[in-house]
């Protein structure tokens, strides 16, 4: 069965590059790996090796393992949904050509969580992975990944069918009308007749997919709460990341959801001693004045980066405190443009792709 | 060059609302803050707006959130938290005029998805709450002389910035039409509000803060700042002197190594600047500081580099 890894985390910790490198040290494993990215920077793109990123998988030219890297197209995969579970051409083109259609797949707050979880279900359905590394949009907490699809979804609640689109062979407008008279009044006269009318339409034509969809949903919901699943918080040293990741920690209990760990990104590394020296003295063909000032620098680096790590321990101390698992990454300075950068960081999480050997 | 001429009649804090953007995780908060205490030192009466149920401000103050209420932070300076919920209620109940309505139409188990799934909604009715705000007045007066808007992140930002053409163009006509059409107007307009990016001296952030600006289309010429927060002291002066120096060192071991990492850092922190000067609009810098003791001091001292 194919396991899946879930990269949850706020904007700016590194989630992307964290998914890509773990994503390659399952692939360096010897396991069958996609990794489906949010990121739409071409840096990520860069730094495997291939072109740019679409709904469709591109292989990583690795020499040792598989990885198939993909990023996520919402209105492509709205589009397949719909393509594939319509029942009819005719259905079928009502939805795509419906203007509320139109913004529902590629504005709608949630829909990028939503097509996120479909596009997963359909690479789990392939059987072409062993594993699949979800990295997930950025927000501002990390949890409303996971909240998200149930809004989306609930908008194709039987509730919300039965207010606006109720009998199938009805125009939606009309079918709108004998909802209630009140709500259609009122929204009417907010958002305009025109548009209550293709609203109401979207979600007469949608109905037809409706067993389809929740259909889906049960087993992403199913999938998420399985053993195949592994939630990985990806954090940094900061002193909001606790309150984030108790957050998150509960959200995941809550929903009988597993919970694999901790990965802290960036975190500083600590020099084994402050004391440095002898200096040389100084060079021929230096300034002594130049010289001075960079055998200062030098000998100040060791506190500095010292002082820096202390700063951060706090943060480190109250995450490890919540008794998860902890997988701290150096910061190992500069931005990822490689393969061989994305490696040096798949190197750090060998403990996140093989936990039963080191605990 | 419309900017240069508004900036050299208006400083950084004369408008009526600054919105603040970036990456994520770049200090988008810190900044605002801190633009926020300045303004307030000054003797304006200031408003830091977050957003997205966001309530890092009261904490960064030691106090409890008062989430959608507005709070009292010091003398001249308030804060709330914007929520797209509660945005939403405020901007139906002021077309509707009856709160119950509200409450019995939208709010049942069987609207409220669907209310919150109106695209564009979230986004465009918390700009609409600031808004209000802009327009409250007393006396006569405004209420608010700045409201400072810690927006969402880069992508998030963009979406809520076209907000309000996303409802025109879903609406065609009608009282959202029209109230999508007032906000529009009111963070249009170079007078009265103006953008203050935020950027990180690394390669990947600055890629951002350009795309970011370039993407900003008719928005752009609002931008009044980039900041570059988490700025370092370079190890030393020269640097290009590093690679004839670091032989004679060799010996020095892992003081060199972090040598090494200070100055690369140090050339990107330059080249960022390089960079980032394209942007056209002044570039001012922040000290990375240790964010454990990121209290209202520190941030009064930031707020004064700022402006």
């Amino acid at each position: 069965m194919t396991q899946i890894v879930i990269c949850c985390g706020s904007g700016g910790v590194g989630k992307t590059t964290t998914s890509a490198a773990l994503a390659l040290a399952y692939a360096r494993a010897g396991q069958r790996v996609a990794v489906l990215t949010i990121d739409p920077a071409r840096r990520l793109a860069d730094s495997l090796g291939v072109g740019p990123l679409g709904n469709e998988a591109q292989r990583v030219p690795l020499d040792d393992g598989q990885l198939d890297a993909m990023m996520l197209d919402m209105k492509a995969t709205w589009d397949r949904l719909v393509e594939r579970f319509a029942p009819s051409e005719a259905e079928r083109d009502r939805i795509l050509q419906n203007r509320y259609y139109r913004f529902a797949s590629t504005r709608l707050a949630g829909s990028h969580e939503y097509m996120a979880m479909e596009r997963l279900l359909e690479l789990v359905e392939s059987g072409d992975y062993d594993i699949v590394v979800l990295d997930t949009p950025p927000s501002r907490h990390a949890v409303e990944f996971l909240k998200a699809p149930g809004r989306i979804a609930g908008l194709f609640d039987e509730g919300v069918m039965t207010w606006l689109a109720l009998p199938k062979n009805s125009r939606g407008f009309r079918a709108l009308e004998r909802g209630s008279e009140v709500v259609t009044g009122v929204l009417k006269r907010l958002i305009g007749q025109g548009t209550i009318g293709e609203i109401a339409e979207f979600f007469d034509a949608m109905q037809g997919l409706w067993d389809a969809l929740s259909e889906r949903g049960r087993a992403v919901d199913e999938l998420l709460r399985s053993e195949a699943t592994r939630f990985i918080l990806v954090t940094t040293p900061a002193p909001a990341a606790r309150a984030e990741a108790r957050e998150f920690r509960k959200l995941l209990e809550d929903n009988g959801m597993p919970l694999a760990g901790f990965i802290v990104n960036r975190v500083s590394p600590r020099p084994s001693t402050t004391e440095v020296g002898p200096f040389p003295a100084c060079p021929a063909g230096f300034d002594a004045e130049a010289w001075e000032r960079i055998c200062e620098g030098v000998a100040a680096a060791p506190a500095s980066a010292s002082r820096l790590a202390e700063s951060e321990q706090p943060a480190l101390d109250e995450l490890s405190a919540l008794g998860v698992e902890l997988w701290p990454v150096p910061d190992l300075g500069g931005d990822v443009h490689d393969l061989d950068a994305l490696s040096a960081i798949a190197a750090h999480l060998g403990a996140v792709v093989q936990p039963e050997a080191t605990s | 060059m419309r900017v240069e001429r508004l900036a050299g009649r208006m400083g950084l804090l004369d408008r009526r609302v600054l919105l603040v953007t970036g990456k994520g995780g770049v200090g988008k908060t810190t900044v605002a803050t801190s633009l926020a205490v300045e303004a307030a030192s000054r003797g304006k009466r200031v408003l830091l707006a977050e957003t997205q149920g966001a309530t890092r401000v009261s904490e960064l103050f030691g106090r409890r959130s008062a989430g959608y209420e507005v709070q009292p932070l010091g003398p001249d300076l308030y804060t709330l938290s914007i929520t797209g919920e509660a945005a939403i209620e405020d901007y139906v109940v002021a077309q509707v005029k009856v709160r119950a309505i509200y409450k019995m139409v939208f709010r049942n188990r069987v609207m409220a998805p669907f209310m919150d799934g109106v695209p564009g909604l979230h986004d465009l009715v918390q700009l609409g709450k600031v808004m209000d705000l802009e327009r409250e007045k007393s006396f006569g007066r405004p209420v608010w002389d700045l409201i400072v808007v810690d927006a969402p992140a880069t992508g998030h930002g963009l979406t809520m910035l076209d907000g309000p053409s996303a409802m025109m163009d879903l609406t065609v006509a009608g009282p959202f039409h029209e109230g999508a059409k007032q906000i529009q107007q009111l963070f249009s307009d170079p007078e009265r509000t103006g953008i203050v990016l935020v950027s990180l001296p690394e390669d990947m952030p600055v890629n951002e803060t350009l795309e970011l600006h370039e993407r900003l289309g008719s928005y752009r010429d609002q931008v009044q700042a980039c900041v570059l927060n988490e700025i370092r002291e370079p190890p030393f002066a020269d640097l290009s002197a590093w690679e004839a120096a670091r032989p004679h060192l060799a010996d020095l071991g892992e003081a060199v190594e972090l040598t090494d990492r200070a100055v690369a850092r140090a050339r990107a922190q330059d080249q960022a600047r390089g960079r980032l000067a394209a942007l056209g609009c002044p570039l001012l810098e922040l000290p990375l500081l240790d964010s454990r003791r990121l209290r209202a001091p520190q941030l009064e001292k930031l707020g004064r580099r700022l402006a």
